[in-house]
């Protein structure tokens, strides 16, 4: 017995019920204290030394803590389970099960409608996307076809635009055999080109001087010339101009430089821009003009 | 105190009901030992309403592995006790507990509570206090420290810078002197 004397001496079983020792320890202890009555009611006195000494330190819990706690342990048992409890306690713990429910089931309400709210939410994005995307879509068609329009609308305008000019030149030369001041001048090919000729009409009054696209028999002028009209007055050439010839010209008649009297006109093939006098073997058409 | 009101059993029969999972034993352990447990808790937590939610959480924990206490190994109250003081020592360790309490300085926990006066003395160990205090003050002081506010006893020898022997054979004589006292 001397053993186990010196055994609790030690002091290890104080710290074994202080929770101070290691597992291995504990499990010593644990081992002496089956093998020696003498050390299990010495650990025994040793707790109830404790629990005494932490009852004397107690701190009271506020109101209403135990119901809260047993409601917490309520929860956890096993769903269905009837509760056993003694008529001793039964007043005390009775709105227990009702109580818990309650707080569970107004819990799962607040989580169902919240998902409720979410699938709503999800839907009403998806909903949103699907019209901004058609909304885009139709927004981009409703742009082109403004471009379409507006692309027809300007040819329109360049077709109302040239059949006007179209219209008002075919008006004048309508009008030139009504007005005797009005002079038709044919100029034909030299032999330069023998098949060449022309028409300029002139205004001896209004000095006005034309030339006629549509009746024009002249070769395409290349991109560094340029055909350039002159009238001979008392035998020296005075310019009227300079005029292309393209196969798609737009305009019947071209307005050219104004002259008050005239014998003749003709027309030289010069560089572009004209010259100052006229290149004589460049020569194209002449034709007087007749009284 | 209305003595009428509350639940005794005998340890024997807390701990079949326990074991049994009958909301009785939870009634009858929160009727003898919620003051002593949260005694221990709010030597370690200060704050009331946390060392409530830990008080809370120990019986939660008790309910559950109430299969694994084995009677033969020790008191159902130095079970529980352990449990009590492993959740609140995990709390304050914790980090969010770190970062959002203002906290006390662990050291003057105890003095803190007591000064608050929210210490109750159970009817059946009146005039317990003057026994208690009557403890001489450097034993109950390193009993405290490891009993009451979580350090391990190799921790208090290195906080006081006393030997390992000595602060053992302190709280031993603690203890003795305790135990006298209580018989």
């Amino acid at each position: 017995m001397e053993e186990v004397r010196a055994y609790i001496e030690s002091g290890i079983l104080e710290l074994y019920v202080l929770g101070q020792l290691s597992a291995e320890e504990q499990r010593e202890v644990e081992d002496m204290a089956a093998k020696y009555a003498e050390i299990r009611k010495e650990i025994e006195a040793i707790e109830i030394a404790m629990e005494t000494y932490a009852m004397s330190n107690a701190v009271l819990p506020s109101e209403g803590l135990d119901l809260k706690i047993l409601s917490a342990i309520e929860v956890l048992k096993t769903p269905g389970e009837a509760p056993s409890l003694p008529t001793a306690i039964t007043e005390k713990t009775v709105t227990e099960p009702v109580q818990a429910p309650l707080v569970t089931a107004a819990y799962d309400s607040r989580i169902r409608s919240l998902r409720i709210a979410l699938a709503a939410c999800a839907a009403l994005l998806l909903i949103s996307l699907v019209a901004l995307y058609s909304a885009h879509h139709e927004l981009s068609n409703a742009q082109n076809q403004i471009l379409a329009l507006n692309r027809q609308n300007q040819s329109f305008a360049a077709t109302v635009g040239y059949m006007k000019q179209n219209t008002a030149d075919l008006q004048k030369l309508a009008d030139m055999p009504a007005d005797p001041n009005w002079k038709t001048v044919k100029l034909a090919g030299t032999k330069m080109d023998p098949a060449a000729k022309m028409i300029v009409y002139w205004h001896t009054t209004g000095k006005h001087v034309m030339v006629d696209n549509s009746k024009m028999a002249l070769p395409a002028n290349d991109q560094s010339h340029q055909y350039q009209l002159w009238a001979l007055v008392n035998g020296k050439p005075v310019d009227l101009g300079v005029f292309d010839v393209k196969p798609d010209t737009a305009h019947i008649l071209i307005n050219m430089k104004e002259i008050s009297g005239a014998q003749a006109f003709a027309v030289t093939l010069e560089k572009r821009g004209g010259s100052v006098s006229p290149t004589m073997n460049q020569m194209i058409v002449m034709g007087g003009v007749s009284i | 105190m209305a003595p009428s009101k509350k639940i005794s059993l005998s340890e024997e029969d807390l701990v079949l009901a326990l074991k049994s999972r009958e909301t009785i034993a939870v009634q009858a352990l929160y009727d003898m030992y919620s003051g002593a447990l949260l005694g221990v808790i709010s030597r370690i937590v200060s704050q009331q309403e946390i060392a409530e939610d830990l008080l809370q959480e120990t019986f939660v924990k008790i309910w559950n592995s109430a299969e694994q206490y084995d009677a033969s190994k020790g008191r159902l109250f130095t079970w529980m006790m352990n449990i009590a003081r492993n959740l609140a020592i995990d709390k304050v360790r914790s980090k969010d507990f770190r970062n959002t309490s203002k906290n006390q300085d662990i050291e003057n926990n105890v003095d803190f509570i007591d000064a608050q006066s929210k210490v109750t003395f159970n009817a059946d160990i009146l005039g317990l206090k003057d026994l208690v205090t009557a403890l001489k003050p450097e034993f109950k002081h390193v009993l405290d420290m490891v009993y009451f506010r979580g350090y391990t006893h190799v921790e208090a020898a290195e906080e006081l810078d006393l030997p390992l022997g000595t602060v053992k054979t302190r709280i031993r004589m603690a203890i003795m002197e305790l135990r006298k006292n209580f018989n």
